[in-house]
């Protein structure tokens, strides 16, 4: 019996390695105790620090340093795999040029906008940081000075740069760089379901009949999420996979159902599915008549364009009200979608019929579970909100929701943009648990929670990620500080926007960051910092999955972590610093305080004792300022949660679990939202509830497919889409310092069609430009490969320093979201 | 935490991998993967990656005998793909996935 086991096992192994080298499965990796002296190893967990799968890996420490990590078998997310970033991740940390002083622009030893970066000590650092804080704020207000955060920040690291920013510089000009990876995906949830982040889970995995995905590559971007599809698929052949993107990539060899559709295009077949499910009689009339309600969306909102670019100027509805929407009746819907037929859509698309009938008739059939994943292909993109609002249409017509299998399913790219960056609320108009600056009765409750003034808080949404570079461009956000992200990389139009607001004399750019990354050559002070399980912390994943992890080990000497460096600034800052008197007036008891008491050690903060972190436990953090600060971040930014449908279990419960997905009431996380029997939250008898609206129903938006903001032309005749590939985490900030990461995709080319090669009489490896209206960069030719883009179509990932393919994308973002379109802009290319 | 496996002898461990050798020491490395006890080569791809798994009764057992190839001056690089523990302790005859 043993040996068929043996063999069961054996042969799931090697299916597993033969579909990774024969590129139908990708690289997935699984790590192992490699140490041949392993007894000397200790080891505990943590999440992984890449992806936003949330995959949890054992750490293997010795001599105070991490030596091998592995996929932790109890991980209900991973169980035991690892990707190959995974596998490399105790290497991040050793890279050899890891920073370990601040440094400063300095010439003959005094601060110089164009000298050369010198090593400062930490407290000559914060002394220029403070002076050119006070002097912008000063000098024009809070709005002068701003902070680009991450979805890599932890969570606390996230709620104390909020309340910094928030509430003791009173500015809202913080967003994290999530922003270009999904507020989209918010904005989709906040619009249909009026609360964000995903309704099902992973477990939606193992339990749908088909799955499709709209401009994700999970094989590359999510390859554990995607081995467990993968393993569905495989071992229930009635499964059906259907994969939708612009390009073919390494998820097609899986895919029963591949479709290349001309960029823009998605939001014209999603319309279609549902006129399909429309016109064969397949909607769930009891659900929809129960659970949703339809409205009528604005339309041409414009591009999130600069006000004076002409796209703008022709837009007519790209002002406040862009996201408004009246109430239709179902009648109304179906005749809005009813032009969305089969030939026209197939037309507009490029893709073929049968194929687009198949598609929607996966979601048409009642007896079939679909899962819908989605990432950049949705959410980068000029009408993002809206992909998202039409994806959710088709499940919400046919009640394919919120039950095992049945799952619209918004993917992230970040450790914790949905546990920091969105729960924490470190986005330029919101504050924790769903709530935003511009309701007066949210701000009242944070300014409760915090004991502060009422007041506190400004009103007006901050300046988001696209808007904080043109105001840095244009001289208005002066005193600037971006912790735990390379923006100069990742962020669109570098050229003419980034760069030139980085290097403006007017402004004092500060970048925390473990590596000199472009982003950090580009600033005027940069500050060392700790990473991972240099520090303590806690992550949220993309399926509501809240982890922890303890310090493992010491950073090097002279690195801090993002937390330590947000919270001794603000020792910095009297109150009368940054406080008018009329504030400081309705508490003087806050009078003669530093920030770093009012905001942190006075408040509920601070009242953890050390006592609670064991002698033998790391806590560099915690023993720096004297009490536990890690959990007092946590416990008070978890009160905005309980009792409102993000409960999050006490902190020390984490250290023992592998994660729970909130709301986790009575001790019991929460698998599928909304629907009664999972979700304790919704009201008995009802079915399903969706709470997030007062009428407790889901919005079906109608909207139409528009046109990208930007299309190939006679001079400029190609599209451009961006994206990532599998040995890089994002910009390779990190990955690119792992030489079996390196040598495995050590430089970003430009995949192209032969034929579109050929025409221009390029050849594989040829030396080419890619020229768009806004710069250009140089690159070479790969017509082989992993991605094979269509004719008219080119990819080039921007993980790769040396070769900066956002110095020709187009800075065009979603209205709604205000999220870049990295996806498409019109380029052309040309030999060097 | 990880449970030190090392001591126990009821445990068959199965890892698969796959091997990218520089092509013009495919053979070579080839041999040195089957002259390990437990390793199995399953299939070589056009480009020339070997897909192999090893057997064994721990991780250090494994993660030994992955050392060996992994040093090889012909492999350029070494991707562990899966990794399953069967504890036959129990006489359970559900594989455990």
């Amino acid at each position: 019996m043993t040996i068929n086991r043996r063999g069961f096992i054996k042969a799931n192994a090697i299916a597993a390695a033969a579909a990774v080298a024969g590129v139908s499965v990708p690289a997935i990796a699984s790590n192992l105790i490699t140490s041949s002296d392993m007894t000397k190893l200790k080891w505990d967990k943590a999440p992984c620090r890449f992806c936003g799968t949330g995959c949890s890996v054992n750490v293997g420490v010795m001599d105070g340093k991490v030596v091998a990590t592995h996929g932790d078998i109890k991980s209900p997310v991973n169980k035991g795999l690892n990707c190959v970033k995974g596998y490399f991740l105790s290497k991040i940390m050793y890279g050899k040029d890891r920073l370990t002083t601040p440094l400063l622009r300095m010439t003959n030893g005094k601060y110089d906008k164009e000298g050369e970066f010198a090593p400062i000590s930490w407290d000559k650092a914060f002394d220029i940081m403070a002076e050119k804080a006070k002097d912008a704020l000063k000098k024009d207000g809070p709005k002068a000075v701003g902070m680009f955060g991450s979805g890599q920040w932890t969570v606390q690291e996230g709620y104390a740069a909020v309340k910094l920013m928030k509430a003791g510089f009173r500015s809202n000009n913080i967003d994290p760089n999530a922003r270009h990876c999904m507020a989209s995906a918010v904005g989709g949830f906040m619009r249909t379901f009026g609360i964000d982040e995903p309704m099902g889970c992973y477990d939606d995995l193992e339990a749908a009949d088909a799955f499709v995905l709209w401009g994700s590559n999970m094989a590359e971007m999510h390859p554990i999420l995607w081995t467990r599809l993968t393993d569905r698929r495989l071992s229930s052949p009635h499964v059906k996979v259907a994969v939708l993107s612009t390009f073919e990539h390494r998820s097609f060899d899986l895919a029963d159902n591949g479709m290349i559709f001309t960029p823009q295009t998605d939001l014209a077949i999603l319309n279609y599915i549902a006129n399909y499910i429309i016109k064969t009689d397949r909607v769930n009339k009891d659900f929809v008549s129960k659970h949703t309600n339809f409205r009528l969306g604005e339309t041409d909102i414009g591009y999130g364009l600069r006000p004076e670019h002409p796209l703008e100027q022709a837009a007519k509805n790209n002002g406040k009200t862009a996201g408004s929407s009246t109430p239709i009746d179902f009648d109304e819907y179906a005749k809005f979608v009813s032009t969305y037929t089969v030939e026209y859509v197939s037309k507009l698309s490029g893709v073929p019929e049968h194929k687009l009938e198949a598609l929607a008739e996966l979601y048409a059939d009642p007896k079939i579970k679909v899962t819908s994943f989605w990432t950049m292909g949705f959410n980068q993109h000029t009408r993002g909100v809206w992909a998202n609002n039409l994806v959710y249409n088709i499940h919400l017509l046919t009640g394919k929701i919120s039950t095992p299998g049945n799952s619209p399913f918004s993917l992230t790219g970040q450790p914790s943009a949905c546990g920091t960056a969105r729960e924490v609320g470190t986005f330029s108009h919101r504050l924790p648990a769903d709530m935003v600056v511009t309701n007066p009765k949210h701000r009242a409750t944070a300014e409760k929670t915090w004991d502060l003034p009422e007041g506190t808080i400004p009103p007006k949404p901050g300046y988001h990620a696209v808007l904080q570079t043109r105001m840095l461009k244009d001289g208005k956000l002066n005193f600037y500080w971006v912790q735990c992200n390379n923006n100069m990389q990742a962020g669109a139009n570098i050229n003419e926007e980034a760069y030139p607001g980085y290097r403006n004399p007017k402004n004092f750019i500060v970048v925390s960051d473990p590596y000199p990354t472009v982003t950090a050559q580009a600033a005027d002070l940069i500050l060392p910092t700790a990473m991972w399980v240099e520090k303590e912390g806690v992550y949220g994943n993309a399926e509501r999955r809240t982890q922890s992890w303890y310090q493992m080990v010491e950073a090097p000497t002279g690195a801090k972590s993002d937390l330590w460096q947000l919270v001794e600034f603000s020792k910095r800052f009297a109150i009368e610093d940054v406080w008018p008197e009329e504030l400081i007036a309705k508490k003087p008891e806050v009078r003669g305080k530093t920030l770093f008491d009012v905001l942190y050690k006075d408040s509920s903060v601070g009242k953890f004792s050390l006592d609670e972190v064991p002698e033998d436990r790391l806590n560099d953090d915690a023993r720096d300022f004297g009490f536990y600060i890690q959990k007092g971040l946590f416990e008070e930014y978890a009160t905005f949660g309980r009792g409102h449908a993000h409960d999050l279990a006490p902190y020390d419960t984490y250290h023992k679990e592998r994660g729970l997905r909130w709301p986790v009431v009575n001790g019991k996380e929460t698998k599928w939202r909304f629907k009664e029997g999972s979700d304790p939250y919704v009201k008995a008898g009802s079915g399903w509830d969706f709470y997030g609206h007062k009428d407790g129903r889901a919005r079906i938006f109608a909207l139409p497919y528009e046109p990208a903001a930007e299309s190939p032309d006679e001079e400029y005749d190609l599209w451009l889409s961006t994206g990532r590939v599998l040995e890089h985490w994002h910009s390779g900030s990190m990955t690119q310092r792992v030489p079996e990461l390196y040598k495995a995709m050590p430089d970003a080319l430009v995949y192209m069609h032969p034929d579109d090669a050929k025409k221009r009489g390029m050849r594989r490896g040829d030396l080419v430009k890619l020229i768009s209206r806004r710069g250009e960069v140089q690159t070479r030719v790969e017509t082989r490969g992993r991605n094979k883009p269509p004719i008219g179509l080119v990819f080039m990932p921007w993980f790769d320093a040396s070769r900066l393919v956002n110095k020709v994308t187009l800075d065009a973002t979603d209205p709604l979201s205000k999220q870049t379109d990295f996806k498409k802009c019109a380029i052309k290319i040309v030999k060097v | 935490m990880t449970k030190n496996t090392e001591d126990t002898t009821c445990e068959y461990h199965v890892a698969s991998f796959v091997a990218y050798p520089i092509l013009a020491q495919l053979n070579e490395v080839k041999q040195a993967i089957t002259d390990i006890e437990g390793s199995e080569i399953h299939a070589t791809s056009a480009e020339g990656k070997i897909v192999f798994t090893i057997e064994g009764n721990s991780y250090r057992d494994i993660g030994t005998k992955m050392d060996i190839i992994r040093v090889h001056k012909g492999i350029i690089n070494l991707s562990p793909v899966y990794h399953q523990i069967l504890d036959e302790s129990t006489g359970d005859d559900v594989a455990q996935l």
